[in-house]
């Protein structure tokens, strides 16, 4: 049995324009003293992932579902209480993002580290502020910090002070949400050096949440990729990062500068997906270079391609009087000049064989009909690839059909 | 997204506030009017302040006589009130066995220099006489130019310890000796104010200036008498018919300024009630505002912090009380009960349990609440009553103070309204009660200017205290506001 076991994962927050699905089906293991870092863009649910796991959760939870194995307890299966007094801070700490802000302006730093202990214990003052001090120690802070308040440390000191107050109830595991993102590198550097020591000494389990991939190779024994609130690759970090299987890691990985070698960094183009409503099949389709027909290519998005489109009558082809979206399978193409008979679409349909080449969205199109006056392109069903791989998983028609 | 409130501890705040202008002029002014306050109990103890209301106490003081400062603002010399206790009198007693006489005469000689008139003339006898023949007192005024005037010959009326008292100015009463003075004043052809079909011109005699006045056709005339000065002398005199009899006697010429404050109508010191009204307005302004402020502030952060229903109630039944007229309540809860100071606090701090404060605490729990230590508290599993007073009360509490600082005007203020209006405290004299008093007896139509003028003083003084106080906490506290 794995430590950590997370498994089909849901948070969606309702919102007035409806259900935003952050988690959407995650599921990963992790073992005991190991790092898993998740990493994504601004957006695609690695905090949220967090919170589902921690349960802190805002109001407007809408779902959250799925499986949460702890060393064999099963998370989710306990009472709002019963979670607060035996898992918080006892098994699992969270260091939040942004240590600037994590601390009370108006109290001590040793007051702050000792409370989980007050909370959670009843100690003593006394009791508590000496237990507190050690941690202080722990996280290499020297004692007398524990009487400052946090306006009178450096961002690197506080963040110390965050991670000692996580570590102050001797927790199995530690969710590391951002915990260097509003450092300098040369500080990043010393956290991340602290956090491996405390690793190493006291057998933590991390589960490390950054945006940044080359922060998170410095502490990760596996690495996950989230895009719009899906997992799309888990694997050990040193694989992940030589050999990355689904394009969006690929393309996440080419985003990031290099100090050595020519390449420059390439951005991906679009932008990230609604999570009100996620593009359906594979969520990175619409900005995927390979994506592949069933990728989850839908009559709206070809409708606004073609509504954008000129190309048709540059191909000497009759021009679109009109796009009109019949459901998400099928769209009704009206042309300046009717075709008369099925033997008309090919030119058409050789512009779109064409068409396929560049622009991924013609790819969707599964064939061409006539329907009276006009023509109705019938597009693949969506489906949406499982993960492939044992150790390192990737979900991806890449992967099955290959390059 | 609004800027999170600033987050100043109090004694910083503090330290910052009184740093600046108006901070500092508010601390001073607190200061001395604490100093006041510490040193009021020492000069005028409460025994005297008890007895306020009683006019027996006060009897020695002039009435209306306005503050002995005020003869620095006109050219002229005023007179200050001349006491003559019983030991203030040269006193002869004989007996004769033989004919079983006795005879006292008291006399005291005074130097009258005052440019105008005394404001009264009175006087208390003490007689002891037999049970036999009641004895006969005669008082004879002694003048600068020689004449003298027999203004009283009666026999007393009560034995000591009792007093007998003459208010010589009070001429209905004491007609017998108005008549006299007149009767002795038409020998000089004097001129008289009555109307000249009255049967009683005497009445319109003002003993205090004829007797005072320079003898000739002017000196039944209040408005035209001069004054005479120089040495005049009172003496009483006793003819008894037992060994026993005897006599002492006190007479005062009431001045027409006295004290630094002041006297009124019923000639109490103004200077102790408003010495006085000083603790009363501070403690009744700094308790009003601290409870009132503080519940409110707490109810405001639990509003806020819990959300839901709990901020629905609240915030609807602050907006109930802060739409519905206070003072018009008090009043009519005044009318319809004895209410002393105590009670209208109660009333006070039922009606204003949720307000504006309230509204105020509110709005900035609901941005700090959105912190990220706060999130951080409740993940570490810290109970929401925990986060609210360990994290977030004491983010609010430096505002609380400055709201505190700004709203004990306006406490002072109400207190000094129902007193003004006779709805407050019974006993106690306050700056407003002083200024109702003097309303009620048309001080400012007379020109009883300082009646009016030093506890409204007080209550100025006062408040503009804590308004600067108060500004100087919002120009440290208020993100807005900040100077840089």
């Amino acid at each position: 049995m794995p430590f950590l076991s997370v498994q089909n994962l849901y948070l969606y927050y309702r919102t007035r324009r409806g259900l935003v699905k952050a988690v959407d089906d995650v599921s990963f293991d992790m073992e005991r003293g190991t790092t898993l870092a998740l990493v994504g863009e601004s957006g695609c649910g690695k905090t949220s992932t967090a919170s589902a796991i921690l349960r802190t959760l805002p109001r407007n939870v809408g779902r959250h579902e799925g499986r949460v194995l702890l060393d064999e307890t099963d998370l989710m299966g306990l009472g709002d209480e019963e979670f607060r007094k035996k898992i918080r801070w006892r098994t699992i700490s969270i260091v939040f993002q942004g240590a600037m802000n994590a601390l009370s302006p108006t109290s001590q730093v040793g007051d702050q580290v000792a409370e989980p202990l007050r909370v959670h214990l009843d100690l003593e003052k006394e009791e508590a502020a000496a237990q507190a001090e050690a941690t202080l120690q722990r996280v290499g802070l020297p004692e007398y910090i524990a009487n400052r308040y946090p306006h009178e440390l450096s961002g690197g000191m506080k963040q110390r002070v965050v991670i000692a107050m996580a570590l102050v109830m001797k927790p199995k595991m530690v969710i590391l949400d951002e915990p260097t993102s509003a450092l300098d590198v040369m500080t990043q550097a010393n956290i991340i050096n602290l956090l491996k020591e405390l690793q190493e000494r006291e057998f933590l389990s991390y589960l490390f949440i950054t945006h940044d991939l080359g922060l998170a190779s410095e502490l990760a024994d596996q690495l996950g990729i989230m895009y719009a609130g899906n997992l799309v690759e888990l694997g050990p970090a040193t694989e992940l990062y030589e050999a990355p299987q689904h394009p969006y890691t690929r393309a996440l990985m080419n985003s990031v500068p290099r100090l050595r070698g020519g390449q420059a960094p390439e951005s991906i183009p679009g932008t990230p997906p609604d999570l009100i409503e996620p593009p359906a099949g594979c969520r990175f389709h619409p900005r995927c270079p390979h994506a592949f027909e069933p990728c989850g290519w839908t009559a709206p998005e070809l409708a606004e391609e073609l509504r954008s489109q000129r190309t048709l009558e540059a191909a000497g082809l009759p021009a679109i009087k009109e796009v009109t979206v019949r459901d998400d399978q099928h769209l009704v193409v009206e042309l300046a000049e009717a075709p008369k008979e099925l033997a008309s679409l090919g030119p058409l349909s050789r512009f779109v064989d064409g068409q396929k080449r560049s622009s991924p969205v013609y790819r969707g199109i599964k064939d061409l009909a006539l329907d009276g006056g006009n023509v109705v392109a019938t597009l693949h069903e969506p489906e949406v690839p499982g993960p492939v791989g044992s150790s390192h998983k990737a979900s991806c028609w890449l992967l099955t059909r290959g390059a | 997204m609004p800027a999170p409130p600033p987050s100043v501890g109090i004694k910083e705040a503090f330290r910052e506030a009184i740093r600046t202008k108006s901070g500092l002029a508010g601390g001073i002014m607190l200061a001395a009017l604490i100093a006041m306050v510490v040193i009021v109990p020492i000069m005028a103890p409460y025994s005297i302040v008890k007895r306020w209301g009683d006019g027996q106490q006060w009897l020695d003081n002039p009435r209306y006589a306005a503050p002995v400062w005020s003869e620095w603002f006109t050219s002229k010399e005023l007179p200050e009130s001349a006491i003559f206790e019983p030991n203030d009198f040269r006193k002869i007693r004989i007996n004769t066995t033989q004919f079983n006489l006795t005879f006292v005469s008291l006399r005291r000689s005074f130097t009258y220099t005052a440019d105008v008139f005394p404001s009264e003339l009175a006087m208390w006898a003490w007689a002891t006489y037999g049970t036999g023949s009641t004895p006969s007192v005669i008082v004879t005024w002694i003048r600068p130019d020689g004449q003298e005037v027999e203004i009283l010959n009666e026999g007393p009326q009560v034995r000591a310890p009792t007093p007998n008292t003459y208010p010589f100015s009070s001429t209905g009463q004491m007609s017998r000796s108005a008549q006299a003075i007149y009767n002795w004043a038409l020998s000089f052809n004097a001129t008289s104010l009555a109307p000249a079909n009255s049967t009683t011109p005497w009445l319109y005699v003002k003993p205090e200036v004829t007797l005072f006045a320079v003898a000739g056709e002017s000196m039944l005339d209040f408005r035209r008498a001069e004054v005479l000065k120089g040495e005049y002398a009172i003496r009483v005199e006793l003819l008894g018919f037992t060994p026993e009899d005897d006599l002492d006697a006190k007479f005062i010429v009431y001045g027409t300024i006295f004290g630094l404050a002041g006297t009124d109508n019923t000639r109490r010191d103004l200077l102790i009630g408003l010495l006085w009204g000083a603790p009363v307005a501070l403690a009744f302004g700094v308790i009003a505002s601290f409870v009132i402020v503080v519940i409110q502030a707490v109810l405001g952060a639990i509003s806020g912090w819990y959300g839901g229903w709990m901020d629905e109630i609240l915030q609807r039944m602050a907006d109930f009380l802060l739409i519905i007229p206070l003072l018009p309540i008090l009043i009519i809860i005044a009318l319809f009960y004895e209410v002393g100071i105590v009670q209208i606090l109660a009333v006070l701090i039922v009606l204003g349990f949720v307000g504006s404060t309230t509204k105020v605490i509110r709005s900035l729990v609901l941005q700090i609440r959105e912190e990220q230590y706060i999130e951080a508290a409740l993940s570490y599993g810290a109970g929401r009553v925990r986060i609210l007073f360990k994290h977030i009360m004491p983010r609010i509490m430096p505002y609380t103070f400055a709201l505190i600082a700004l709203s004990v005007p306006a406490y002072i203020f109400l207190e000094a309204s129902l007193s003004f209006l006779g709805l407050g405290d019974p006993v106690l004299p306050t700056w407003g009660s002083l200024i109702g008093n003097a309303y009620s007896d048309g001080a400012l139509f007379h020109g009883y200017w300082w009646w009016i003028v030093m506890p409204a003083g007080g209550i100025l003084f006062a408040t503009v205290a804590f308004s600067l106080l108060g500004y100087a906490f919002d120009k440290v506290l208020n993100p807005r506001l900040r100077e840089e």
